[in-house]
């Protein structure tokens, strides 16, 4: 599903002429095959994040190769990776990220605006997503007046609307309570099992990384496959 | 992403911010009104101007006569005028010379401005029908817009009134007389209105006249025995007058540039031509100006309208920027979203526009009608009748409105282009 070749990526910070390089990843190389959960852990600091948003198309790398789902996605621009995106990718974010001027409904849908879907269809998909994660009921609900629990399933709600092969989540359980975050994971379980999405996950949290199949860590810039306790 | 549902994010969008699109709307209206209304006292003070001195003649128009009447225009001028450089057109015109009359339903009129024209001619030269079509038969008839107001009969009570109906497809019945010694010979020829002329500007005294065919002309010649009806008592028997002879000559350009060769190739010609060019090309060149000047003091207006939309935008832009950084990180095209701000401006911009013309046009209605009865009544100045202050042709409001329309889509373009360059990770981030 995802290929990351000899990926390289640095931050350069300050005026130019005069800028410090902060290097971040090197020699990225991974592998995440269809229908798998992968969790990426690490220090804080040690690029999680920034790889996560070179996977994303967020950040162009400064070298290396990244396919997804068959495609080379290194160069391609902001159009070309907008409707990448919108055919490929879910999208989950630790502070959920919804519109806060949109209900609910509207949140959920946008992607499907984005596609050009008319209106009935998107209705009735919207309609169907929305149960799916329960929140039928509070789909007039604007953000601000639904809880973090329930903010984080409408976003779960609009990364599955245009039924992704791939779902990209950075710290997706951050912001949950406990008993919100064990209701996430099961989900994430399930659409895995039943639906066969397949999950990139960074996280922090050891339960988080307990339902992946596999784990990876970032150190010095460079993945260790499997987990080295003492990082995270 | 589909029309319907850009215009839906914009509509929305705008809804949230009523006050503030609404200023921008007004300034933006007051912007394109002020330019219209401006430009529209130059153009009425200068209409004014030039139907004062045209009496609303055209200015490619080129009166022309012979140098003496004992030498009448006769085919060979017409056809040698025809020749000239830049002539679009020749008209001449015979003129009916008879003491008979027309009438309709008891209504008459004398044979005063009846006219046999080549209608070929006068179509090339600009004549239009107001209603139907040029005659076809012989006994068809064209009349000038005004021809009944001097179709007249005297009542009982001995007033006088005018025929007030439409003559269109009315049928005239024209009385030709000639002397036979002491007898007076009457014969009657019935013509059918199958034309009516197009409105003659105001103050003009045009629209009189009732066109007869040639087929007519040669009726009536045949029954007179005299060119063009004329009576034999007119006619001095040892200056027997000629066939075929023109009585009303023009000579049109077909550009007011060049009327002032023609009128030198015509006089080199030994023909007496006149226009008005001279004192017009004076007046429309001071106008000119003065159009020029208040146009570019209107679209400084429309400028700082433009202004007001260019903030506006920048701050829509600014206040949703989280917003554009979730739906592109969601999948959002930059060009839909480039779309959705420039299709905000327009549509502020579009309605300003819209409205300032309205506005314009009511405002131009309202000083032509109230400023003469107030410079009256505060003055005690009479204006002129047909004074225009205010005159918007129709090339006006589209020229403001692609001033505003253009104006207000480049400043909403910075914006738009603005709203696509937002950077994803910052936006998501919350810290811009
Ligand atoms: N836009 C940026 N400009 C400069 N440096 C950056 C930028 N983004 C990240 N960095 C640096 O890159 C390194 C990795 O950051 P990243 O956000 O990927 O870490 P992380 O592993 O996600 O950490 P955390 O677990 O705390 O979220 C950090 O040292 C950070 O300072
Ligand atoms: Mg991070």
């Amino acid at each position: 599903m995802i290929t990351v070749k000899q990926l390289e990526h640095e931050f350069r910070i300050g005026k130019k002429g005069k800028e410090t390089i902060v290097p971040v990843l090197r020699d990225v190389n991974l592998t995440v095959n269809a229908g798998e959960i992968v969790a990426v852990v690490g220090r804080s600091g040690s690029g999680k994040s920034t790889l996560l948003n070179l996977i994303s198309g967020y950040i162009a790398p400064v070298q290396g190769k990244i396919m997804i789902n068959g495609t080379d996605v290194t160069g391609m621009s902001e159009g070309e990776w907008a409707d990448f995106r919108l055919e490929n990718i879910g999208f989950i974010f630790q502070s959920f990220q919804l519109i806060p001027t949109m209900t609910a409904f509207e949140n959920v849908q946008l992607p499907l605006v984005f596609k050009g879907v008319k209106e009935v269809d998107r209705k009735i998909q919207t309609e169907t997503m929305l149960k799916k994660v329960g929140l039928w009921e509070f789909k007039d609900h604007y953000p601000g007046e639904l809880s973090g629990g329930q903010q984080q399933r409408v976003s779960i709600a609009r990364a599955l609307i245009v039924h992704p092969p791939l779902i990209l989540a950075d710290e997706p359980t951050g912001s949950l309570d406990s008993e919100n975050e064990r209701a996430l994971l099961s989900f994430i379980q399930q659409l895995n099992r039943e639906e066969n999405i397949t999950f990139l996950i960074i996280t922090h949290d050891e339960e988080v990384a307990n339902i992946a199949h596999r784990k990876i860590t970032i150190s010095d810039g460079r993945l260790v496959e499997g987990s080295d306790t003492d990082e995270i | 992403m589909r029309f319907k549902d850009r215009l839906a994010f914009v509509l929305s969008n705008m809804k949230k911010n009523r006050m503030r699109v609404f200023m921008t709307v007004l300034a933006s209206t007051m912007g394109c009104a002020f330019l219209i209304v401006l430009a529209s006292v130059g153009f009425g003070v200068q209409k004014t101007a030039v139907e004062d001195i045209t009496g609303g003649r055209l200015l490619t128009q080129i009166d022309t006569f012979t140098t003496s009447e004992e030498k009448p225009f006769i085919k060979k001028d017409i056809d040698m005028m025809k020749e000239i450089d830049h002539v679009k057109a020749v008209t001449s015109r015979q003129r009916i010379q008879n003491e008979g009359n027309v009438s309709l339903d008891g209504y008459s009129k004398d044979l005063f401005e009846v006219f046999v024209p080549d209608f070929k001619d006068e179509q090339k030269a600009g004549l239009e029908l107001s209603k139907g079509r040029f005659p076809q038969a012989a006994n068809e008839v064209v009349v000038g817009y005004h021809y009944g107001e001097n179709l007249s009969k005297v009542q009982k009570n001995k007033k006088e009134i005018t025929y007030k109906a439409s003559l269109y497809h009315k049928t005239l019945t024209l009385t030709i007389k000639q002397k036979e010694g002491k007898k007076t010979k009457k014969k009657t020829i019935a013509l059918k209105v199958v034309g009516v002329g197009e409105k003659p500007p105001k103050r003009v005294q045009e629209g009189q006249e009732l066109f007869l065919t040639k087929d007519v002309l040669q009726t009536i010649e045949a029954f007179t025995k005299t060119p063009k009806g004329m009576s034999k008592s007119d006619i001095d028997p040892k200056h027997p007058q000629p066939y075929n002879t023109y009585d009303d000559v023009k000579v049109y350009a077909d550009d007011a540039e060049n009327v002032e060769s023609i009128e030198k190739e015509l006089k080199k010609k030994e023909y007496v031509a006149s226009s008005r060019l001279d004192s017009l090309k004076e007046i429309n060149f001071v106008f000119l100006f003065i159009k020029i000047g208040l146009i570019v003091v209107g679209t400084v207006a429309v400028l700082i309208a433009s202004i007001g939309i260019f903030n506006t935008m920048t701050m829509a832009v600014t206040e949703r920027t989280q917003d554009i950084g979730i739906m592109k990180a969601i999948g959002a095209h930059p060009r839909s979203i480039k779309q959705i701000f420039l299709l905000e401006s327009v549509i502020i911009g579009g309605l300003g526009a819209v409205l300032g013309t309205i506005i314009s046009y009511l405002f131009s209605f309202a000083a032509n009608a109230l400023l003469p009865v107030i410079i009256s009544t505060f003055f005690q100045t009479k204006v002129p009748d047909d004074f225009y202050f205010s005159y918007i042709p129709l090339s006006l409001p589209l020229i403001s409105f692609a001033i505003c329309f253009g104006v207000t889509l480049l400043s909403g373009m910075r914006p738009a282009r603005r709203a696509t360059k937002i950077d994803v990770l910052r936006a998501l981030r919350r810290d811009v």
